[in-house]
């Protein structure tokens, strides 16, 4: 699957180049609105990561380019810009999300997924991760093709987890991505053992492996055993 | 006390004064026209007792009448002629009357007398009373006519400047409308105005350039921001990481957040009183209230609170985004502010939200509301209750807290 970047600030383009490589992506990029241009010229991609703020204009021109070539790829908008007002333009235009800086890169991959499976895979969406199969379209989660049943936080943890295996992910970014914006990570988080541990529960007894590993001090990683 | 009574007090204690003293001199003055005429018919009396005396060779006859007596008294001694005054009974009229004299000594056939010659000044004295009774009402009608021209002339005068006053008093440096003021041809009040003008116009570029700061400064600190956010989300990917270094960085990380949470907040700020946030619609508090308490549900849980909804609902005419906001940031300070076990009470109703919790004293309600206040134990970052503030301004809602009963009460009335 083909990504293209398009974000002006070298570091953070460079890290989600290397954090989404790692996945089954490949990854392009472009620093400025005509780079971004001349690439969706050449490319269609399933993905497009879209900042705002670019040197040579306003990323939603090349939004604006994408709909009027009545073009497929699926946009997300990250932008330093909380503003509702812009997500809600953003969106409007045909953007398919808005993440605002700064977020997990955990976070970007789960979104990506989310994006692609509604876009690209219309009547396959199952995601599997050796006995774990999940489908998307009716939140069915099954292990070794049994049923489990799931709470909604419980579901959502395990597709958060699936869309960034083998990648440490922070407790603050299960929150976020699990509570929205309701509750700020700086708040507390203690609850959020008691969703993981739950899921863990669950999922051994229907004779699944424990995949979920417990990173100490930061958060949690899917581990292949 | 106004200006125009200062300027009335003084004036009419100063015109008091001046006629006084001047109905004093009026008196003294008067007085000796009066008497020196009277004088002078005693001088012109005594000079025809000189003729009399010139042709007849002795003292003409006395006389006394009512207002004029001569008589004579044979006496030895220094010559003199002398004016007097006096005062004397008269018992027909039972008062005292004044009256003036003219004393002299005159020899005839070597015989010396002293002659008195006598007026009453009495139709005199009621003459000079006469004209000061009056003049005194005249004089007052004249200064209350003065009065009330003064008055007119002031209110009329001084409008520009009331004009101008209950402008500065409406002046609110984040709305666009400016200072009216009424054109005037009076050079202090055109000054005034100029000078206010110019006054606002400069404090408005400088807020401008101030807000513009913050926004600016605000979004830049973002990208760095992000930046490092980016770089331990990649840090932490290394297999090689203990886990002292682990805890490390999620301090790093929640400081990050906690520093980019304040950016946006203050952004959130800057927006909502540049009122880019305009859309009116009907909006239902109780609804936002039980989808925040759903959200929070967890956490709420998990700080071992209890929450109690009442109240009737109601619709409010406002921004929804910022009507979440406002409701989700009350809601959210209780919780973060609330001990174990403890209530929180949420009363809802077409006029009023109150969020109550549990504490053990009192905050600074005075500052409570202000931007970065924190309580003793907050770990938040002090603008949330701020955010609140300024939405409820935004739409001339009242807030208030209070500490009642080992409870804290925030209450919005959306009036």
């Amino acid at each position: 699957m083909r990504l293209l970047i398009v974000e002006d600030e070298n570091e953070l383009a460079a890290d989600i180049l290397l954090y989404l490589r790692q996945e089954k992506y490949i990854c392009d990029r472009a620093l400025n609105s005509r780079d971004a241009l001349s690439r969706i010229e050449m490319h269609e991609y399933d993905c497009v990561l879209l900042d705002l703020n670019l040197p040579d204009g306003s990323g939603l021109a090349i939004l604006q380019e994408l709909k009027h070539k009545n073009r497929n790829d699926g946009v997300i908008i990250i932008s330093a810009n909380h503003s509702l007002t812009d997500r809600i333009n953003g969106l409007k235009l045909g953007a398919d999300d808005y993440l605002v800086k700064p977020f997990h890169h955990s976070e970007l991959a789960a979104r990506i997924e989310a994006i692609i499976r509604r876009k690209m895979h219309a009547g396959h969406t199952v995601i599997s991760w050796n006995e774990i199969s999940i489908d998307t379209q009716s939140s069915e989660v099954s292990i070794h093709e049994k049923p489990v049943e799931l709470t909604g936080k419980e579901y959502q943890l395990l597709l958060f987890l699936l869309a960034n295996p083998k990648k440490v992910i922070t407790r603050a970014a299960l929150i976020n991505h699990l509570w929205n914006e309701s509750i700020d990570s700086e708040d507390n988080f203690d609850f959020i053992y008691t969703h993981i541990k739950n899921l863990r529960k669950k999922l051994q007894q229907s004779g699944c492996k424990d995949y979920i590993k417990t990173v100490y001090g930061i958060g949690y990683k899917l581990v292949d055993k | 006390m106004k200006l125009q009574s200062h300027y009335n007090k003084a004036s009419v204690i100063g015109a008091i004064c001046v006629l006084f003293i001047a109905t004093i001199g009026y008196y003294f003055l008067l007085n000796n026209v009066l008497t020196d005429q009277v004088d002078d018919a005693l001088a012109v009396e005594e000079a025809e007792v000189y003729d009399y005396i010139k042709k007849h060779d002795s003292l003409p006859d006395e006389s006394v009448y009512e207002d004029q007596q001569l008589f004579f008294v044979k006496k030895t001694g220094p010559s003199f002629r002398e004016f007097n005054s006096l005062k004397i009974y008269n018992p027909e009229e039972k008062e005292t009357e004044s009256h003036r004299q003219l004393v002299f000594t005159l020899t005839v056939h070597n015989e010396q007398y002293v002659a008195t010659i006598r007026k009453s000044t009495e139709s005199g004295q009621d003459l000079l009373w006469l004209i000061l009774f009056s003049t005194l009402p005249m004089v007052l009608l004249l200064m209350i006519i003065v009065y009330f021209i003064k008055r007119y002339l002031e209110r009329k005068l001084w409008r520009p400047f009331y004009v101008t006053l209950s402008s500065i008093k409406k002046f609110n440096l984040s709305a666009p409308q400016n200072i009216t003021t009424q054109p005037t041809n009076i050079t202090e009040f055109k000054e005034l105005n100029e000078s206010i003008l110019s006054m606002t116009d400069k404090v408005r570029k400088d807020y401008q350039s101030l807000r513009r700061f913050t926004d600016n400064a605000s979004h830049e600190i973002q990208t760095p921001l992000a930046v490092i956010h980016s770089k331990l989300d990649i840090l932490i990917q290394q297999p090689e990481l203990k886990e002292d270094s682990m805890e490390l960085i999620e301090h790093i990380y929640s400081s990050v957040e906690k520093l980019s949470g304040i950016t946006q907040k203050l952004l959130l700020l800057t927006k909502i009183e540049q009122q880019q946030f305009s859309n009116k619609e009907a909006v239902s508090i109780s609804s936002i209230v039980n989808e925040k308490i759903t959200e929070m549900q967890d956490w709420i849980k998990s700080a071992q609170l209890n929450v109690v909804i009442h109240g009737t609902d109601g619709q409010i005419q406002m921004d929804k985004d910022l009507a979440t906001i406002l409701v989700s940031n009350l809601l959210r300070n209780a919780v973060q502010h609330s001990s174990p076990g403890t209530d929180i009470i949420i009363e809802t109703s077409a006029e009023h939200l109150e969020v109550t919790n549990a504490g053990i004293e009192s905050l600074d309600s005075s500052r409570v509301f202000d931007r970065f206040f924190k309580g003793d134990d907050s770990s938040g970052h002090g603008l949330g209750l701020s955010i609140v503030a300024q939405i409820c301004e935004q739409y001339g809602f009242h807030y208030d807290y209070e500490f009642r009963k080992d409870k804290h009460i925030f209450t919005v009335w959306f009036l």
